[in-house]
């Protein structure tokens, strides 16, 4: 067991490394370098550009740099922006809180009323409720989200006039300010999510309600309900487990667009924003921020998906 | 009193505690994060925050409805017989936002931190030719410079060049002081920006009590937030005005900008260092069908590869329409008389800047021009294409058209990125410079731009339009980009 999580967790250190080295290499191999795009047209003038990489330090080897650059991130030190002229960490934190906030508000909302949805269309199989549900889940998750941003704000705060359409808040803002700035982000994010979820539950339970176990408790006479609780839902859940997981971390995706659409302070904003001003040390550290918050959370669901499931504790050649 | 008095009176109280007389005026705006959150409200700072800073300080001219210098915080300007030197005489009674008075120190102070290098200010490449200030007495100041200029006075335009107190630079970006319509609240350019009215502005209290600036940088979300009703104005995108179209709650105005594309041909670089190819390649296309294409009719103007802005005095208005045949007989006498092939370079990095290119491509091909596009990535377009090609696709905004006719052409200059030398154009330049009358300046700079149009490598086919939504209660703005807005006369209703 010991080292079975162990493993995993050798593991999420190697993805990183990984990551790192992708991320580094991708924006070493892109043509110019941090302060030519920082400089746009002033790189012509040479003395500007020189001071610039002796700055950042651009003279170093590549090899120099990547464990320099490393090393810090061990530190928690991200680097220095270009643009920003500021720590990167002091601009990173406060929108990846805001982008959480966001994110675990869609998920906190979304996840157990996917759970709740899918299960009851996998028991209702091919009936009304199933058929319905899960033709909205369909829609839901083919639309990308923009579209599904852009109509929400046409319906509910051009048309309706319910809600407000983008968030005006600022990225220091308290945390209830910017939950309650507007339902929308939220909404879209949990939608698409939800959609995921709830099928991925539904074949589930369908799969389970065919097992072995399930028809011999029918047939020793269980009555339904503790069928259901006890028996169907324990294991219908449990390996859709790490998918949420997964699929929690896919939306990280989702973020960019949705909050560049409603204008939310998170990091995928932040993330856009750093492509468009070319601050590529900044774009450097929210990639390897993403690649974090993917392995971490692949990693987490797996670990919890194993101690709720006894069967995946072993080991099995 | 009976009830129906005591009703009557209540409804009267409320129906005042709501009238749109009494409540606060806040003009809404988006900031774009152009400078990505290292907005300064510095005026020379590389990052200036330029929205703000247009309404916080002053400068001490401004454009008149044509672009002219007209009176600001100077009230007149005269130069002495050969152009090095201006005496400027100050408006009085002008007070900055701490209630000290401006005068001619101020000045001397403001225009002396140009050339400061620590500040790294762009605005020492335009000003940088201005040796010294002296006061001459409390509001007379003059300008003492190192070579004859001229258009001083439209040089002093710069949106940059805006007055602050004497002293106040190393403390101007955390307590901004100026002699503005508006003066600032609070500042977080990533967040929100509020300014309210300057109750002492020297040209009356601004109509709005205050203006509020909103981070969005997202074109798209500022378009969804204009059309919620979250901001009073905003700019556009050519292909966002659709979805203002026949509503009424908004008014979309195209206001000339004076930013142009261009096609760059090193004239450094055979084949284009035959000024006959140059020209060929220049004249075979069809610029009114170009303009129309590329920005839609009426959103631009039509020009003969000058940078200059239409209304600007010191415009050539030339003559250049397609010629077709021309452009075959030029290729010809140059030893093409088959036509010639050429590879051009551009990139996405600005919208357009790829259609522009292949537009191109499409409209000289009945001369025997053939066009291969080479598409660059848009990562070090600037550094490793722009300068390095030999033909690509530019970009530039708007300029004064002393500072861009030295700028991008003369012998030598750092973006002279067409490698352009002549010495007669050259000349042409520093006589202009020196040359007080008008009507004779003009007639200098005209003559500039024809020596470009006739053996010049920029092909500039018109200037763009600048486009801006309004929400319909808007009041006092005219098609007009920003530097000619007049803001204290701008109002709300309801």
């Amino acid at each position: 067991m010991l080292r079975l999580i162990l493993g995993r967790l050798a593991a999420a250190w190697i993805t990183m490394l990984v990551i790192a080295v992708v991320v580094f290499v991708g924006v070493e191999v892109m043509p110019g370098d941090a302060c030519t795009a920082h400089l746009g047209r002033d790189a012509v003038r040479e003395d500007v550009l020189a001071s610039c990489r002796d700055r950042m330090g651009l003279d170093e080897p590549a090899v120099t740099r990547f464990l320099a650059w490393g090393g810090g991130v061990l530190q928690g030190d991200l680097g220095q922006s270009m643009k920003r002229e500021r720590p990167i960490v002091d601009i990173v934190l406060p929108r990846l809180r805001n982008t959480l906030i966001l994110a675990g508000a869609a998920a906190l909302a979304g996840v157990p009323l996917a759970i709740l949805l899918g299960f009851l269309c996998g028991l209702w199989r091919e009936r009304g409720f199933d058929i319905g549900a899960s033709t909205l889940a369909l829609i839901a998750m083919t639309m990308p989200e923009f579209v599904v941003a852009a109509l929400l704000i046409l319906i509910f705060s051009i048309w309706l006039g319910w809600s407000t359409g983008v968030v005006t808040a600022a990225y220091n803002a308290p945390a209830l300010t910017l939950l309650f700035a507007t339902p929308l982000p939220a909404i879209t994010l949990a939608l698409v999510y939800i959609a995921h979820i709830l099928r991925m539950v539904r074949s589930s339970v369908i799969e389970t309600m065919g097992a072995d176990f399930v028809l011999m408790a029918r047939m020793k006479g269980v009555p339904e309900r503790r069928i259901v609780l006890r028996h169907l839902l324990p294991n219908a859940i449990l390996p859709s487990i790490s998918l949420i997981g997964l699929t929690l971390a896919w939306l990280l995706s989702g973020v960019v667009i949705v909050e560049s659409v409603f204008n939310y302070p998170g990091i995928g904003r932040q993330a856009v924003n750093a492509v468009g001003d070319r601050d590529l040390p900044l774009v450097q550290a929210i990639a390897l921020l993403f690649g974090l918050f993917y392995v971490l959370t692949t990693l987490v669901s797996d670990l919890v998906a194993m101690a709720l499931n006894p069967r995946l504790r072993t080991q099995r050649g | 009193m009976t009830f129906a008095q005591q009703f009557l009176s209540a409804t009267a109280l409320l129906a005042l505690s709501v009238s749109p007389a009494l409540a606060e005026k806040v003009f809404l705006r988006a900031n774009d994060l152009s400078m990505g959150g290292a907005e300064s409200l510095d005026p020379l700072s590389p990052n200036r925050f330029y929205e703000v800073n247009d309404l916080i300080y002053s400068r001490l001219v401004r454009q008149d409805a044509s672009g002219q210098p007209s009176p600001e915080l100077a009230t007149s300007w005269t130069p002495n017989a050969d152009a090095t030197e201006w005496v400027l005489t100050l408006q009085p009674g002008v007070t900055f936002h701490d209630g000290s008075a401006f005068d001619a120190a101020d000045v001397a102070y403001s225009l002396g931190r140009i050339e400061d290098p620590a500040l790294e200010s762009p605005v020492a490449a335009v000003l940088g030719f201005i040796d010294r200030v002296e006061v001459v007495d409390p509001l007379t100041v003059k300008i003492v410079l190192e070579a004859p200029h001229a258009g001083l006075p439209l040089l002093l335009l710069d949106y940059r060049v805006r007055m602050i107190p004497e002293g106040a630079g190393p403390t101007i970006e955390d307590a901004p002081i100026g002699t503005g319509p508006f003066k600032v609240d609070s500042f977080d350019a990533e967040g929100s920006t509020r300014l309210v009215a300057n109750e002492a502005y020297w040209e009356g209290r601004p109509k709005l009590d205050a203006i509020q600036f909103t981070a969005i940088p997202d074109s798209e979300a500022r378009s969804q937030a204009m059309l919620a009703g979250q901001l009073d104005a905003s700019s556009l995108t050519r292909d966002q005005v659709a979805l203002y179209d026949g509503n009424p709650g908004f008014t979309v105005q195209s206001y000339p900008s004076g930013g142009w594309f261009g096609i760059v041909f090193r004239t450094d670089t055979a084949p284009f260092d035959n000024p006959k190819v140059r020209k060929a390649l220049r004249i075979a296309v069809n610029r009114e069908e170009m303009m129309t294409l590329m920005v839609g009719a009426g959103n631009g103007v039509v020009g003969c590869d000058t940078p200059v802005r239409f209304d600007d005095p010191f415009r050539a208005n030339l003559d250049c329409p397609q010629d077709i045949e021309g452009a075959k007989a030029l290729l010809a006498e140059a030893g093409y008389p088959d036509g010639i092939d050429i590879v051009l370079s551009t990139s996405d990095l600005e919208p357009g800047m790829v259609r522009f290119a292949e537009v191109y491509q499409a409209q000289v091909a009945p001369a025997g021009i053939r066009v291969t596009l080479k598409l660059e990535p848009a990562d070090g377009y600037w550094d490793d294409v722009w300068m390095q090609a030999p033909a690509l696709v530019t970009s530039w905004g708007e300029r004064p058209a002393d500072q861009i006719l030295n700028e991008a052409w003369r012998t030598g200059s750092s973006w002279n990125e067409s490698y352009y030398a002549n010495a007669i154009y050259d000349q042409t330049l520093d006589q202009a410079r020196s040359t007080l009358d008008l009507e004779a300046a003009r007639a200098l700079y005209v003559k500039a731009q024809e020596i470009l149009f006739q053996e010049s490598g920029t092909f500039i086919p018109y200037q763009e339009n600048g486009l801006q939504v309004l929400s319909a209660r808007v009041r006092g703005i005219d098609p007009v980009g920003e530097d000619y807005i007049r803001w204290h006369l701008v109002d709300l209703v309801e």
